[in-house]
């Protein structure tokens, strides 16, 4: 039983390294589909960004605004993305944008959320002292409001990008290329397991090494809302330092608020089993 | 000088946030606002710097209506200090304290070099000045939001309940500290806060206010205490105001007793001959540092030769500073001595003598008078 799995499991390894890539024919193999799969996830995630930064800034700015484009964002959600692809066909032909168009309106329906409670999440005291410093409505959404909605948003990144990086599989399916071709063209169709699992471990990995990169991303540009950044310079300057009696030391509440937007139910599978919408309620 | 004119806030859906204002706030002094909750004083601070603006009357500034200046300008010109303390948590301490500099486009070395000045003139550490707000305590924060607010050197200070939010050893120590500063600066400082023993405590005048936004009594604390207008500002100041407001009369005016001070290593005898009926007798070192009490009737039952520092004396309780303390102050330490008498000591803690409460009482009529 051991010996079999081993063997499977080598027989997939020899098929992947085998067919890493093909010398004389750059099209073919396992590495374009990768960087087809990269390309294809990462720039949907950064033009969903794109969209969402101003779209959530104006939201915040004209409160009644946001209802309404949120719900347009869920809805556009709910069509299948194999089907806002074949829609996309005959505009965008088998180009990227076909598959780049719809998954980055996806993207918005955490981006947006995120962007629109970063803003909202900085605190009342701390809005109203940046007004009575002579911070100016634009200097404060640049220098005070966007800084402190950082983490919420990357928070949406992380979210975003492995739900994206997993779609990006469907886009096989109308032959755009990336990992899901292994999968659906080399595996399915020829009834052989080894595409299938070296597509799957790819995109997994993929998935897994964007979110580390966005979380080691986090760290770098918020330092303010580490908690274990602190305790390093806690401990050293520790002793008579305050005249005050010491406070508990508290959370930053953006990074509290980061964590609850990362257990936001998102629906990750290509597909077309999309999840009720009983987890919606943490949009309003 | 800071001159409310009639100033009003009225919003849209009928409330009257402040009702016309006449009250002119001195410079260099600090000048309290307080109320309960909903009595405008927050909104009227706000009408200085222009965050909120008045739907009639006027507010001017060294008799410039504020209404004429830029918004952000004026901002800039005014210190700020907010409950909470507000401060960005994405800046260092240092940053935080810069901003106002840093947005006058002093330049980073200059904005970050009068930061560190700051710290030192708050009472902050400068290990602390790379630290970020939630690595602060909550009378830490406030400090970082002081200085802050005079990183600038603005003539003006206001301050929004900027205490309310610490525990009330912090609360008393940066009340302190805001006393020592203002000594050193003389800023024109308004001060709101709807807690009245620290309007009393900090104000040079006081202005009251009733909810409805209307002025109730603008006095100086002793006036306020002394003479309450009417009965709601005397329920609001409290029903020991008479006992509060000997704050504000000096100890030293009190006599002092010496007849009744006598060193260990004195008689009993001689002791008791000496008291010419008095209940009480001070027993100190030879260096005038107090021991205790012996009473007269204890005098009496011991051999006379025996050494008053070989008593069994009753605790003197605590001293009143003769040349810093209040009547308040010395009122307290007889009530809580044992003999009911205060013990008056000076800057060395040496007594000076003692306050009968015949000697007590007479000062306290005096000042009711």
């Amino acid at each position: 039983m051991i010996a079999e799995a081993w063997d499977w499991a080598a027989r997939v390894v020899e098929w992947g390294v085998a067919n890493w890539s093909r010398p004389g024919e750059p099209d073919r193999g396992v590495l374009p589909r990768l960087t087809e799969h990269m390309r294809l996830s990462y720039l949907s995630i950064l033009i969903g960004l794109v969209l969402a930064l101003p779209l959530g800034l104006a939201c915040v700015r004209w409160k009644p605004l946001y209802p309404p484009v949120l719900t347009g964002v869920n809805v556009l959600y709910a069509v299948p993305s194999i089907a806002l692809f074949f829609l996309m066909l005959p505009y965008t032909g088998f180009s990227d944008w076909t598959a780049v168009v719809p998954l980055a309106l996806y993207t918005l329906v955490v981006l947006l959320p995120n962007v629109v409670d970063g803003l909202r999440q900085v605190p009342d005291h701390v809005r109203q002292a940046a007004v009575a410093m002579g911070f100016g409505p634009l200097r404060r959404l640049v220098y005070v409001e966007t800084p402190v909605a950082v983490p919420v948003i990357i928070a949406g990144l992380r979210v975003a990008s492995v739900a994206t990086i997993s779609m990006v599989s469907v886009a096989s399916l109308v032959g755009l290329g990336g990992l899901g071709q292994l999968i659906l063209s080399d595996g399915f169709r020829r009834q052989f397991d080894a595409p299938i699992v070296v597509g799957i471990v790819l995109t997994v990995l993929l998935a897994f090494v964007t979110d580390a990169v966005l979380v080691l991303a986090q760290r770098l540009l918020t330092p303010w809302a580490r908690e274990d950044g602190g305790r390093r310079r806690r401990r050293r300057a520790a002793g008579p330092a305050g005249a005050d009696t010491a406070a508990a030391p508290t959370a930053p509440r953006a990074a509290e608020t980061a964590e609850a937007a990362v257990r936001r139910p998102v629906r990750t599978g290509p597909g077309t089993g999309h999840t009720a919408e009983e987890g919606r309620s943490w949009t309003s | 000088m800071i001159t409310f004119e009639g100033a009003a806030k009225l919003y849209p859906d009928g409330t009257v946030a402040v009702d016309a204002l006449d009250l002119t706030v001195e410079t260099g002094q600090t000048t309290v606002f307080v109320g309960p909750s909903g009595s405008g004083k927050t909104t009227s601070l706000r009408m200085i710097n222009r965050m909120v603006e008045p739907t009639g009357g006027a507010v001017l500034i060294d008799g410039q209506d504020v209404r004429l200046r830029d918004p952000a300008a004026l901002r800039r010109s005014i210190g700020y200090v907010i409950q909470q303390a507000g401060l960005f948590p994405h800046r260092t301490v240092r940053d935080n304290i810069a901003t106002v500099p840093l947005l006058l486009g002093w330049g980073r070395a200059r904005a970050r070099a009068r930061a560190a000045e700051l710290m030192e003139l708050v009472g902050l550490e400068p290990s602390q000045a790379r630290r970020y707000p939630h690595q602060l305590s909550g009378g830490q924060q406030q400090r970082v939001g002081v200085a802050r607010a005079l990183a600038a050197d603005p003539p003006i200070l206001l301050m929004d309940e900027p205490f309310s939010a610490v525990d009330p050893v912090v609360r008393a120590s940066l009340q302190d500290e805001l006393l020592r500063l203002q000594e050193e600066l003389h800023k024109t400082v308004v001060f709101v806060t709807h807690d009245i023993d620290e309007a009393v405590r900090l104000g040079d005048r006081i202005a009251v206010f009733r909810p409805g936004g209307r002025l109730a009594q603008y006095d100086s604390p002793e006036r306020l205490l002394a003479a309450p207008r009417d009965a709601f500002v005397e329920s609001f100041v409290g029903y020991d105001r008479g006992v509060r407001r000997l704050s504000f009369f000096p100890a030293r005016e009190l006599s002092l007793r010496e007849d009744v001070v006598f060193g260990d290593d004195t008689a009993a005898g001689a002791a008791a001959a000496s008291m010419r009926g008095e209940p009480w007798a001070l027993v100190v070192t030879g260096d005038h540092v107090p021991l205790g009490w012996a009473g007269a009737g204890q005098l009496a039952r011991v051999p006379a030769d025996t050494a008053l520092g070989s008593l069994d004396l009753a605790p003197y309780g605590h001293t009143f500073a003769v040349d810093t303390d209040s009547l308040r102050a010395a009122l307290d330490a007889a009530v809580l001595s044992p003999a009911g008498r205060a013990v008056g000591v000076d800057a060395a803690g040496r007594v000076v003598g003692v306050v009968s409460q015949e000697d007590l009482g007479t000062a306290l009529w005096s000042v009711t008078e």
